[in-house]
């Protein structure tokens, strides 16, 4: 009888532990660029939607093809007379939509609901995104439809004030213009609802769909607070140089008595410059540094969740604050990636104690390249959040049969406080 | 003195109009060069090209670049430094299966039909 309760909490807590791992983010690779600029996926992708270094400086660039000749008139270059007006107006000549689509597979050997094999997980996500003339870039992603979890948070307290759309409800995720280089400035102005800049890599931009980052992703105790998810704010970056990049923000959400502040900061030495410019190579003799690329970057945030009664008075506020930092390493077809990230919650639960956390990952990709197009990937996370360690081990394979198919499995073992658990995680999307 | 003078003008005139241009085959995604009048080097190099450029792209994107001197997508102006950089933004990039001797073969080539497209 104790072995039987014994068995169902320890596969209680790891449903609960594990959960996160499945919840798949959304894949942001837009079709709508490669129309635009009449040119294939993997300008700007490994396999989508991770980016490459030019898809990077692309990014960085508010979404303007890094030194096209007149970009701004972008879709009216050659273009046949009588598209004057899309010059003139600034309209994209075709309207910048795009979709994505993912179906996902899961085998959780201990569900919390016994349902070993899930195949409800599916969703699709509408994007859009361009640039008017070279003066505005502008990005939005909306579910239209998810199925199963999705980034959800069922919290309700003590902030139910969430940064996390909820769950499986058609909602809009990101939604932001960029004012490029704002009176003449090198200051871009990001104005919308976005992920705050913290991390090297957006939430979207890796190969597998299952949050990979644990020093960007995870939560601690009951605060919905996590640094990728995407919030309503303002934010200033700047390229100093080539290769230098800097952003700072500050996010508004319901139920503060002040906002969240931010800052990034990441430099990249060797390689294709933010700029996107491609390094000096001498095709006579060989050299480290002609493969070679390392982007560092640090990052902090300072916030504060919580909610307010009918009178004003705050209750259960969390103050809270990450630091960091990431390295992204790039040589031939190994990419390697490695974050930190200590953070320190005043209050997760009701009137709890402060919590100290700490995450660590480390993920390593090898491109095989044309014409098979497959990435092995092999990823390590440690993840502290007051309770415990949890380690995960997760080898998995990514595939695009064509530019924008992505096939991609993955087995993660976790070794937790309450035990250990696996699960297996299939995942195909297409994007059009 | 004179009459020799516009005959050898009109001599030269016509052997660069003879010799203008690249020998193009084809439209399109079909289009292709006529490697017949290259020197032994660069039908070695044009070989390279045609079989591992096209993995990625058509021909014809660097066909026109080369006729127009304005690369097609970003139109920025393809010249001799272009095309270095546009070699080794292929070099880097992982899936492009090259190695540094077939990228400087595409160079290589891409520089001398530059020079063939001008005379």
């Amino acid at each position: 009888m104790f072995l039987k309760k014994y068995t169902v909490a320890v596969m209680f807590l790891l449903g609960i532990s594990c959960a996160p791992l499945l919840a798949p983010g959304t894949a942001n690779a837009i079709p709508a660029f490669s129309r635009q600029h009449k040119t294939e996926c993997s300008t700007c992708h490994t396999i989508y939607p991770e980016l490459n270094e030019f898809g990077d400086a692309f990014l960085k660039n508010g979404y303007v093809y890094p030194h096209k000749k007149e970009a701004a008139k972008g879709a009216t270059q050659g273009a046949e007379p009588g598209n004057e007006w899309s010059f003139i107006s600034g309209l994209p000549q075709q309207i910048p939509l795009s979709l994505t689509a993912t179906a996902d597979l899961a085998y959780d050997e201990h569900a919390a609901d016994g349902n070993k094999l899930d195949l409800s997980t599916r969703s699709i996500t509408l994007q859009a995104g361009g640039s008017f003339r070279d003066l505005f870039g502008f990005f939005a992603t909306y579910n239209l439809y998810s199925q199963g979890m999705q980034r959800s948070s069922s919290l309700v307290n003590p902030a139910n004030n969430t940064n996390v759309p909820p769950g499986n409800d058609p909602d809009l995720d990101e939604l932001f213009l960029v004012w490029r280089q704002a009176f003449g400035s090198p200051v871009n102005m990001k104005v919308g609802r976005f992920e705050p800049k913290l991390s090297l890599w957006k939430k979207s931009n890796r190969i597998l769909p299952v949050p990979s980052f644990a020093s960007t992703t995870y939560r601690v105790g009951l605060s919905p607070f996590s640094s990728d998810a995407t919030e309503d704010g303002v934010e200033l970056n700047a390229l100093l140089g080539n290769r230098l990049f800097v952003a700072g923000g500050v996010v508004d959400r319901n139920g503060q008595d002040r906002e969240d502040g931010y800052g990034h900061i990441s430099l990249k030495i060797g390689g294709t410059d933010l700029k996107g410019q491609e390094p000096e190579v001498d095709l006579e003799k060989d050299s480290i540094w002609d493969y070679l690329s390392v982007t560092l970057g640090g990052f902090g945030y300072w916030g504060q969740n919580g909610e307010f009664n009918a009178n004003g008075v705050a209750q259960n506020l969390n103050n809270f604050r990450r630091i960091g930092a990431e390295a992204d390493i790039l040589y031939k077809r190994l990419h390697l990636k490695g974050s930190g990230s200590f953070g320190h919650d005043t209050n997760v639960g009701f009137m709890s104690a402060a919590v100290d956390s700490r995450a660590y990952t480390l993920e390593g990709e090898y491109y095989l390249g044309a014409p098979v197009n497959v990435v092995p990937v092999f990823r390590y996370e440690y993840l502290n959040t007051g309770d415990g360690t949890v380690k995960r081990l997760t080898p998995a394979i990514a595939y695009t049969p064509l530019q924008n198919v992505r096939m991609s499995i993955e087995y993660t073992h976790s070794i937790a406080p309450e035990g250990t658990g696996n699960i297996a995680f299939a995942s195909i999307a297409f994007s059009m | 003195m004179k009459k020799l003078l516009v005959t050898m003008l009109l001599i030269a005139a016509t052997a660069a109009t003879a010799h203008a241009g690249l020998k193009v085959i084809g439209k399109g995604d079909a289009m292709r060069l006529d490697p017949s009048g290259f020197p032994p080097a660069m039908k070695a190099n044009y070989e390279i090209v045609r079989v591992k450029c096209v993995k990625c792209h058509t021909l014809e994107r660097t066909i026109v670049a080369i006729q127009t001197g304005v690369a097609p997508i970003s139109g920025q102006p393809f010249d001799r430094n272009a095309t270095k950089a546009y070699g080794i933004k292929m070099l880097r990039k992982p899936d492009s299966n090259m190695s540094k001797a077939e990228v400087k073969a595409s160079v290589d080539l891409m520089n001398y039909l530059l020079a063939e497209a001008e005379k």
